[in-house]
């Protein structure tokens, strides 16, 4: 039995928000495997299945790696897919994850954000995500309940639209939005249908059918390849507009937009600025508004999009500025600082040589608190008055 | 005047389709895995999918550069990833309601190491497609090294001959068996001596393949590696199955039949001294590897005497 479901405002987790954005975007299979602390959203899409809400063919696998190869040959295939993991599981996925990438084949999954050091880091941080950031795929990372909800519609549009047909991956933080409840305002299924109805219109992208002579996975090699390449990095750069689009056209449908590739938040006077992503920068925008009434002229940039890299609109925002604090919820290896703070520093030129500051907090669920976010602030502000500054800075461990 | 039209062999009478791959192939002379293809798509007919991997079949099934060697639809993936890629398009032709024939084709490196869990989990799940394994028993497009389903006592570059070490010392893994034990739709193993046999396995599991899982084993013995000449692998396939190491069965649903009894088996070693890779074998290692041949031809034959699966009407 088929049911319609009509849309309704709920108390949900961040990954039923993930569970109903997937239930509402109709996929035709969807590949399930549990991991803390993405377990619920296999949970809930069994239960829309179980109720006539989902009627996709649900594949009960027996690995991670097993989901992401169903996906990548059951969008090739024709088909719409959905798969959600975290962590180990990405990790697990990984040959699977480029091979998806390598065939273009448009799969969204949802990837809850944890830490991976040894089996008991059950905790979060965007490690797992950073781990796979050129594999390929387009990232993108949520900051609340609603926004996941959100990305995972977007998510669709994104990557099945004909100048695109990358795969993408809408993270959010494990335990800090996955376990969490927040009101959510779930759209009625006809709403999605009409907001993902321009996908149908489009040319058809090649698929594998019987008797067909489409060879998959035969990439050519030497120039061949090369050009492969080429064009996965091009649509890759048109996906950048492409996603400030849709977020646009989201906000006309439903009522509720982001800004997409970036969210600027007081950031047109500000002097001074900081960058976070997912769910810390809820915190971050409580503690600039109370700054802000000191009298300190400082915004934030919330990063929506990690891959491809929002180059051109973070070099924009930032012209002009007289210092920048990056919190990373991860650390790059090798170069001992935070990842995005590292990308970040890959746009000097354009920005300008002014401190950039790298904090690296919130590893394996510690709180990215206010006192914390004060700290960098302080420490941001002070550079942009011509003060020494550190470069890098474990902020736990300088209690 | 009439013209005595020469009788075709009674296996033509199974062919759907012509020949879907090019002539020429540039694979090694003698491999029996190419005639299996090539055998397969004539029966399967052309309205298949095939799944395949980096291995020897990739060079029949790859082509070369741009060019393909053949008609087919193909989704060629990683080792790890054969029997879920299956999964994903046979579930989403599901889902639209369009009956298609996916068929999966490895080696047994895929198919008893790397690709075994995704194998069994799509085993366990009863998934609606046929997987063959073509089985010749190691890594022959790396260079001959040993897998999980090498003999006891054969030599390969993993596995040499030396003052320390004498040859594989494990007696492999009974995949079939295994396979069969999962209580797929159909399990049956083959070989390229028996065409007949193959054929109306080809056939049966694509009938099977609408109510599960259908797995079929094809004992493909490699030339170049095991070291017999090239004019010899259907004699090699042959004596398998007449010394009983190879022994041909099938199976649905955990219920085992035995497709041909051999009354007065040959001896192993008829076999055994027909392939470079066993001659350094003593009589105590020899003895060995007829123990375990002989375990478990009685392995399969309790099976069927125990679980017997009635013979077609």
């Amino acid at each position: 039995m088929k049911r319609k479901y009509k849309g309704e405002v709920r108390t949900i987790t961040g990954n039923a928000a993930a569970a109903y954005g997937a239930m509402l975007c109709r996929p035709d299979v969807v590949a399930l495997y549990p991991i803390t602390p993405q377990t619920e959203v296999v949970e809930q899409l069994s239960r829309f299945s179980a109720d006539g809400l989902l009627d996709a063919e649900m594949v009960e696998v027996e690995g991670e790696n097993t989901a992401m190869n169903i996906a990548a040959a059951a969008t090739i295939s024709g088909g719409r897919v959905f798969t959600a993991s975290s962590s180990w599981g990405l990790a697990f996925m990984y040959d699977a994850l480029l091979q998806t990438a390598g065939f273009r084949a448009p799969v969204v999954m949802v990837n809850v954000n944890r830490e991976m050091p040894g089996i008991l880091a059950v905790s979060t941080g965007q490690q797992d995500m950073i781990g796979t950031r050129d594999a390929g795929w387009i990232q993108i990372i949520a900051e609340d309940c609603q926004e996941i909800l959100d990305l995972v519609i977007m998510a669709y549009r994104l990557a099945e639209d004909f100048d695109i047909q990358v795969p993408v991956m809408v993270n959010y933080d494990g335990f800090y939005l996955s376990y969490l409840s927040e009101g959510v305002n779930i759209p009625a299924r006809e709403e999605v249908d009409v907001f993902l109805a321009p996908l149908k219109e489009q040319p058809e992208r090649p698929k594998l059918v019987p008797g067909g002579p489409l060879g998959c996975g035969t990439h050519g090699i030497e120039k061949g390849f090369v050009e492969l390449r080429y064009k996965h990095c091009a649509a890759m750069e048109r996906a950048k507009k492409k996603f400030d689009e849709i977020d646009r056209l989201f906000g006309e449908s439903f009522g509720r937009s982001y800004g997409g590739q970036i969210e600027e938040y007081r950031m047109e006077d500000a002097e001074i600025a900081l960058v976070a992503s997912g769910s810390a920068a809820g915190t971050v925008k409580t503690v600039i508004d109370s700054k802000r009434k000191q009298g300190l002229k400082i915004g934030l940039v919330k990063l929506r999009m990690f891959r491809p890299f929002p180059s051109e609109r973070l070099s924009r925002v930032f012209r002009g500025k007289k210092a920048i604090g990056v919190i990373d919820r991860s650390v790059c290896f090798g170069w001992n600082c935070g990842p995005i703070y590292m990308e970040l520093r890959a746009l000097s030129p354009e920005i300008g040589l002014i401190p950039i500051m790298s904090f690296i907090d919130g590893l394996a669920n510690m709180d990215i608190s206010i006192v914390h976010i004060e700290r960098m602030i302080d420490s941001v502000y002070a550079a942009s008055q011509g003060k020494p500054y550190q470069r890098v800075t474990w902020v736990v461990l300088e209690e | 005047m009439i013209v005595k039209k020469k009788k075709l062999p009674k296996v033509f009478d199974y062919f759907q389709d012509e020949d879907a791959f090019a002539g020429g192939i540039s694979i090694c002379s003698g491999c029996p895995m190419e005639l299996l293809l090539r055998f397969m798509s004539k029966v399967l007919g052309k309205d298949i999918i095939i799944v395949g991997t980096p291995s020897c079949s990739a060079i029949v099934l790859y082509g070369q550069n741009i060019g393909s060697w053949h008609k087919l639809a193909y989704y060629g993936c990683l080792m790890t990833g054969v029997a879920s890629s299956a999964t994903g398009i046979s579930r989403y032709y599901r889902k639209i309601g369009k009956d298609v024939t996916v068929v999966c084709f490895t080696g047994d490196g895929c198919a008893a190491d790397v690709g075994f869990q995704p194998l069994s989990g799509a085993a366990e799940r009863n998934e609606n497609f046929i997987y063959i394994c073509y089985d010749n028993e190691g890594y022959m497009n790396t260079g001959v090294q040993r897998s999980s389903t090498t003999p006891f006592g054969a030599k390969t570059s993993t596995t040499p001959i030396g003052v320390a070490r004498r040859g594989n010392e494990t007696t492999g893994k009974n995949l079939p068996f295994i396979m069969a034990m999962h209580k797929v739709s159909y399990a049956a193993t083959a070989t390229l001596s028996h065409l007949e046999d193959l054929a109306k396995k080809l056939i049966k599991a694509k009938e099977k393949k609408n109510e599960g899982f259908a797995y079929i084993h094809v004992f493909s013995p490699c030339p170049t590696g095991w070291g017999f000449p090239m004019d010899l692998s259907i004699e090699v396939c042959r004596m398998a199955v007449r010394t009983n190491y190879f022994p041909l069965w099938e199976a649905e649903r955990g219920k085992f039949r035995l497709t041909r009894k051999i009354k007065k088996p040959r001896p192993l070693k008829d076999l055994v001294r027909m392939i470079r890779k066993f001659s350094h074998l003593t009589d105590e290692e020899m003895g060995m590897l007829e123990k375990e041949v002989h375990e478990r031809y009685k392995l399969i034959e309790g099976m069927t005497r125990m679980m017997p699966l009635e013979e077609n009407p």
